[in-house]
């Protein structure tokens, strides 16, 4: 008389297990929803048509394999800066200071320029150094909190200024290029990230932005170090009771965010056609920003390595295909809007359990869920008797 | 305070002031705090509301001083019905209560904090004025505070006097003082004690919450005592004995007989006979000498405490909360630096160590506050089953991996062992029961294999079938040979449980002996502050 | 340098110091009653273009209003946003500044010229004639209002109630405030004067607006806050630190040859917050629930 009642119970299971099991995900999508839903209100505003600039941003990002590749390029640093916050989140702290770690590994990876080594050997030590300078602009504020009580969010943003002038600094004066002043020295090709998708920018530092992350993921989750990291992010009385140094997690896990940053600036030197140099004389503006972007990215991909590669993709298609969706049509969008796409979505993040706002959908569906099992219950008795 | 302006005129035509009548009190998680709770309160009176922790007295007075709302009943006044939506209304309404932890603004100074609880929004504050007011008020009650310093750099008893001035600045009529001696050195009681006095003559009643016996008799008219949510007793204090209410605090006495535990048939694990193992030729294992300590507010909370824990037995600390227990757990287990004493663990010491130094030395600790002590609650379960213990050798890979498959391993036997209901490793910790989080948490320590478990509340929160889980596991523990601290609120599992019996109040031991040489009355006298040798 | 160099550039300075210290008065209003607002560069930029239009619209005094409205009505979604909504004030604040970004940058496209837009000099805020060159008058106004509000903190029951609100919530509450209007209305506050600041740079200062016309401000008010140690006389200070050294950057620029590299110049307030916060100058200490969102137990 009724499908099998074993069968429907798994399957309701599931789906209950799935809606709540994933529900920070789901919090994301919605956020993101809210956000376009904002941007489509503006645009409706200002006369626009939203829904056709929406399909050039969906084409535009994930149309074809050039947008999908564009899209990827886009996201490659911003998966470093945000890896940067959410290490640093995972540790109970706030590292605001992602724009100028990033600014500082930019600077070291475009040193390379200064001397000469084989192709790859090349890059590698060009990475290398830029983790290290990262690290070292990221250490400091670590340690002022540490031992002087600094709170970190201070002295990041000093840092950001303090890194983002002297960076300037070293891009017109330093390493810059003899013979336009507006930029700095070129990375050599020796030290240059390969490009994958020829006409694209889409370059093999896709690779490293992948493998950083999983990296990191392994560290936090499959670590001695990150379990004591992610303890003492989450309740520093009960892991500073199990014997978790506390000191060392929040030092730590500047580090690390400080070498993703240092990375991501190199991705942009190293990895950016067709200059492959940092042009200082228009204040940065291949860097600028991709910090704080990051820091959405991170937000938005719940402060998880994983969630932030798809965060990732989702922003970067959305650069992506904003620079589509300004040209498309006869009145076409500009994409500035985009940034305001971001900003709503990360509003719509800021507010905890945006589900449980509209409490009455969650009633709804819990009296369903409870409704449905109840028949489920009755049927399987049904079957038995 | 005139008599006639004000509240005052409400309350001559029946002779009362206030009346709770059938106040019932359930929180959200479903714990009844009061049950029909009915109390008059006359005009210059000075009532003293006793009974031990979780016996409703806090609640009962949080809700006449409108903090709370009650969940049936209703509060009167010869006037009528009176409902106080925030304590600010309580506070017009004449109905004020200092708190046991002060409700003051640190970097404000007294005339500041007083100024808070007045005036209107956008006044200019005439803290002159306020200040003027203050020096008149100190010299009327006699309580003398500096006025311009910033509070948090007061001492503690001076800090409660600015509470108290804050409150009495409002002209009220009814003071409440929630266990106000407990912070204040025996001058500073007399002169507290003196106001209140001074206050009665002058018409105002006051509400003395304490579970001190000795007090409640020197300057009460009149003592209520709360057992469980309700009131057991409503009594004068001239013909209230110190036996008698220690009997109504802590439960019916048979007469003259001893040891009446309360505990129903089926939580005792066995006859108590047959659990009184004789703590065999057993090593010392925790030794303790006049250990001191402060608490957080800067004053002395553990006064000399002197012990010893041998393999074998269950030490239980027995008294209401409050007096040095948390303190003394701390000092053991690596929380809290002493000030002077000595403790070791067979013979090396543990004071002012760090916690995983004394993990290793054989002390594992399941404590009072499992969620802010115990658990990382966003966790799995896997993950807090390591806690302290994942440096272990068997969970290291290389290059510092933590081997998941051996930790699950690890986890499942816990679960097996321990009969932790979960839906496996991977389950979130918050998702358990508070029963199994202690379980949790109980297998964790004793996995630690140590030489001495020091349990603080060990059965808070849980329901019976945990509670009686754990108890066995207790019991168990102690017949392997292990040393066992158990520090309890809970007076019939602590008698229920120890072979040595301490009861300690106000920082000190006030006996340390067998549990079954005592009756329940002596007990209650001794948790109350009333030496031994006092009892008739 | 010059006595015409000196006074060219302490005009430079007191132009400067204008929107950083209104906006750093604001935030101290706000930081004392526990909220820490990140977006206030964001409210810059969105109420210097709201100001420029408003200016267009019905002149001078039209553009600070609307700007002033802006800003107030941003702050005020952040402060239910925190307070009642119980959300994370940084990633708010970090949302407002994206969502700021690309409006502005947006609406000055739609205006016509991307990235640029130029307000008209007859719709700007006339600057007087002085002995010192042409000077705003809204330096009048950045002089005034920190002991304005220094007096109403202090003064003021009000102020009582903001300290409370922002130190021991729980006392607050016992002393029978609202602590979440209080915080509702201090950031509302907050957001009203980085709204006049922001209105003041595109039709009192700058002249026009551009997609990055608060370079930053936002957050070195934030830093002169820090170096304030919410003690509005010091913003005055602050400001007038980092506008003095805005100003000799400015002048360094121009130098033939150059002694330091002006960034270097740029860094330095920077670095003299940090200085100020680690404890090497000065102690500063802020309100135990700053940041916190507060819930009755």
């Amino acid at each position: 008389m009724t499908e099998n009642p074993a069968r429907e119970s798994r399957l309701l299971r599931g789906v209950h297990r799935t809606v709540t099991g994933l529900h920070p995900a789901l919090e994301s999508v919605v956020a993101g929803i809210v956000g376009l839903l904002i941007g489509a209100l503006l645009m409706y505003i200002w006369g626009f048509d939203p829904w056709k600039a929406y399909w050039a941003l969906l084409r535009g990002a994930f149309g074809g394999s050039y947008e999908w590749a564009s899209s990827l390029a886009r996201g490659t640093p911003l998966v470093l800066t945000a890896l940067t916050f959410s290490i640093c989140v995972r540790a109970g702290m706030f590292n605001i200071g992602a724009e100028g770690q990033m600014m500082m590994g930019a600077m070291a990876a475009v040193c390379v320029a200064l001397f000469a080594a084989p192709t790859g050997l090349h890059l590698v030590i060009g990475l290398v150094f830029a983790a290290v300078i990262g690290a070292l602009w990221s250490v400091v504020p670590a340690l002022l909190k540490v031992y002087r009580g600094v709170s970190e969010v201070i002295s990041t943003i000093m840092f950001n200024w303090i890194g983002r002038w002297l960076a300037l600094y070293l891009a017109i004066y330093v390493i810059v290029d003899p013979m336009r002043a507006e930029k700095t020295l070129t990375v050599p090709a020796s030290a240059r990230f390969p490009i994958l998708v020829r006409g694209t920018d889409l370059s093999a530092s896709v690779f490293l932005a992948v493998g950083v992350a999983l990296v990191m993921y392994f560290l936090l989750w499959h670590t001695t170090m990150g379990y004591e990291v992610r303890a003492a992010g989450l309740n520093p009385t009960a892991a500073r009771y199990g014997g978790i140094r506390n000191k060392r997690t929040m030092i730590v896990s500047f580090l690390l965010g400080g070498i993703t940053s240092g990375l991501a600036g190199a991705t942009i030197a190293m990895g950016l056609p067709p200059s492959y140099a940092i042009f200082g004389g228009g204040g940065f503006p291949e860097l600028t920003n991709i910090g704080f972007d990051g820091m959405a990215v991170a937000m938005v991909g719940r402060n998880h390595p994983i969630g932030i590669l798809l965060a990732a993709i989702f922003f970067g298609g959305l650069n992506a295909g904003g620079r589509v969706m300004q040209f498309y049509g006869s009145n076409p969008v500009p994409l500035e809007m985009i940034r305001v796409v971001m900003g709503a979505i990360v509003l719509a993040m800021a507010i905890p359990e945006l589900i449980r706002l509209f409490p009455a959908v969650k009633k709804q569906g819990e009296r369903l869920f409870a409704a449905l099992r109840r028949r489920r219950e009755t049927r399987s008795k049904e079957g038995e008797a | 305070m005139n008599e006639n302006a004000g509240p005052g005129a409400r309350r001559d035509a029946d002779g009362y002031f206030l009346r709770a009548e059938a106040i019932t009190k359930i929180y959200s998680d479903g714990t009844v705090a009061l049950k029909e709770a009915t109390l008059e309160i006359h005009p210059r009176e000075i009532i003293g509301l006793l009974g031990e922790n979780g016996a409703g007295k806090t609640t009962l007075t949080k809700i006449l001083s409108g903090l709370l709302p009650p969940s049936h009943g209703r509060v009167v006044s010869p006037r009528g019905p009176v409902r106080f939506a925030n304590p600010r209304e309580a506070l017009d309404f004449g109905i004020g209560m200092v708190h046991q932890h002060f409700a003051l603004v640190g970097t404000f100074t007294a005339t500041e904090n007083v100024a808070l609880s007045h005036e209107r929004p956008f006044s200019r504050i005439r803290l002159a004025k306020t200040r003027e007011r203050l020096e008149a008020l100190m010299e009327e009650s006699g309580l003398r505070v500096p006025l311009d310093v910033p509070v948090e750099k007061l001492a503690v008893g001076e800090q409660q006097r600015v509470e108290i001035l804050k409150v009495l600045s409002r002209d009220v009529q009814l003071l409440i003082l929630d266990e106000p001696t407990s912070v204040l050195t025996p001058l500073e009681v007399d002169e507290l004690f003196a106001l209140l006095h001074k206050l009665k003559e002058k018409g105002t009643s006051v509400i003395l919450i304490t579970h001190k016996l000795k007090e409640v008799k020197s300057i009460t008219d009149r003592i209520v005592v709360l057992r469980h949510g309700e009131i057991v007793g409503d009594v004068r204090t001239a013909a209230a004995t110190t036996e008698r209410l220690a009997q109504l605090m802590v439960g019916k006495a048979l007469e003259g007989e001893p040891t009446a535990v309360e505990l129903s048939a089926d939580q005792l694990p066995q006859t108590l006979a047959a659990r009184r193992k004789k703590a065999s030729s057993s090593e010392g294992i925790l030794h303790v000498a006049d250990l001191v300590a402060r608490g957080n507010t800067g004053e002395i909370a553990v006064n000399g405490v002197t012990f010893d824990v041998h393999g074998g037995e269950i030490f239980g600390i027995a008294g209401v909360e409050g007096n040095g227990q948390s303190e003394l757990v701390e000092c053991l287990t690596g929380l809290r630096v002493p000030v002077s004493g000595v403790a070791t663990i067979r013979g090396t010491n543990i004071l002012g160590k760090d916690p995983r130094q004394i993990y290793r030395l054989g002390v594992a600790h399941v404590p009072e506050d499992r969620w802010r002590l115990g658990l990382v609650l966003p966790f799995t379960l896997a993950e807090n089953a390591i806690l302290g213990v994942h440096r272990w050798e068997e969970f290291q890979g290389p290059f510092g991996i933590l081997r998941r498959g051996k930790v699950n391993q690890h986890v499942r036997k816990l679960m097996d062992r321990f009969d932790i209901q979960a839906t496996g490793p991977n389950a979130p910790a918050k998702s358990l029961s508070g029963g199994n989080q202690q379980k949790l948490i109980v297998g964790r320590e004793l996995a630690k294999d140590p030489a001495i478990i020091v349990a603080s509340q060990p059965t808070r929160g849980l329901d019976i079938g945990a509670a009686k889980y754990i108890r066995d596991l207790l019991i168990e523990m102690r017949d392997n040979g292990r040393a066992i601290l158990l520090v309890s609120a809970d007076l019939d599992e602590v008698l229920a449980l120890a072979d040595q019996l301490a009861i300690m109040y106000e920082g000190r031991f006030m006996t340390l002996c067998r549990p079954d040489s005592l009756n329940r009355e002596q007990i209650g006298m001794l948790m109350g502050g009333v030496a031994c040798k006092e009892v008739a | 340098m010059s006595w015409m160099d000196i006074v060219s550039l302490l005009r430079i300075a007191l132009h400067a110091m204008v929107p950083i210290t209104l906006t750093a008065v604001g935030e101290i209003v706000g930081e004392t009653a526990g909220l820490f607002n990140i977006g206030l560069e964001g409210i810059l930029l969105i109420s210097a273009f709201a100001g420029a239009l408003g200016a267009e619209i019905g002149g001078p005094w039209v553009g600070f209003l609307i700007g002033m409205g802006v800003g107030a009505m941003i702050g005020l979604i952040f402060a239910v946003m925190a307070t009642y909504w119980k959300g994370t004030q940084m990633v708010i604040g970090i949302g407002i500044n994206l969502f700021a970004m690309g409006l502005v940058a947006f609406g000055l496209i739609q205006l016509g010229a991307p990235g640029f837009h130029s307000v008209p000099r007859d719709v700007q805020l006339a600057k007087w004639r002085t002995p010192m060159g042409a000077m705003s008058p809204m330096i009048v106004a950045a002089l005034v209002a920190p002991f304005i509000i220094h007096w109403f903190i202090r003064r003021t029951r009000a102020g009582l109630v903001l300290k409370a609100a922002g130190e021991t919530p729980e006392a607050a509450d016992v002393a029978g405030i609202n602590v979440n209007m209080t915080r509702l209305l201090a950031a509302t506050f907050g957001g009203a004067m980085a709204g006049i600041a922001g209105a003041y740079m595109s039709i009192a200062w700058i002249g026009s607006v551009t997609k990055d016309l608060s370079a930053g401000r936002g957050f070195i008010a934030l830093a002169t806050v820090v170096f304030s140690g919410l003690n509005p006389l010091l913003a005055l200070l602050g400001g007038f630190i980092f506008g003095f050294f805005q100003g000799l950057a400015e002048w360094v620029k121009t130098l033939p040859s150059k002694p330091i590299p002006f960034q270097f110049v740029s860094m330095l307030p920077y670095i003299v917050t940090l200085l100020v916060v680690s404890g090497a100058i000065g102690r500063v200490r802020f309100p135990k629930a700053l940041g916190e969102p507060y819930k009755r137990e």
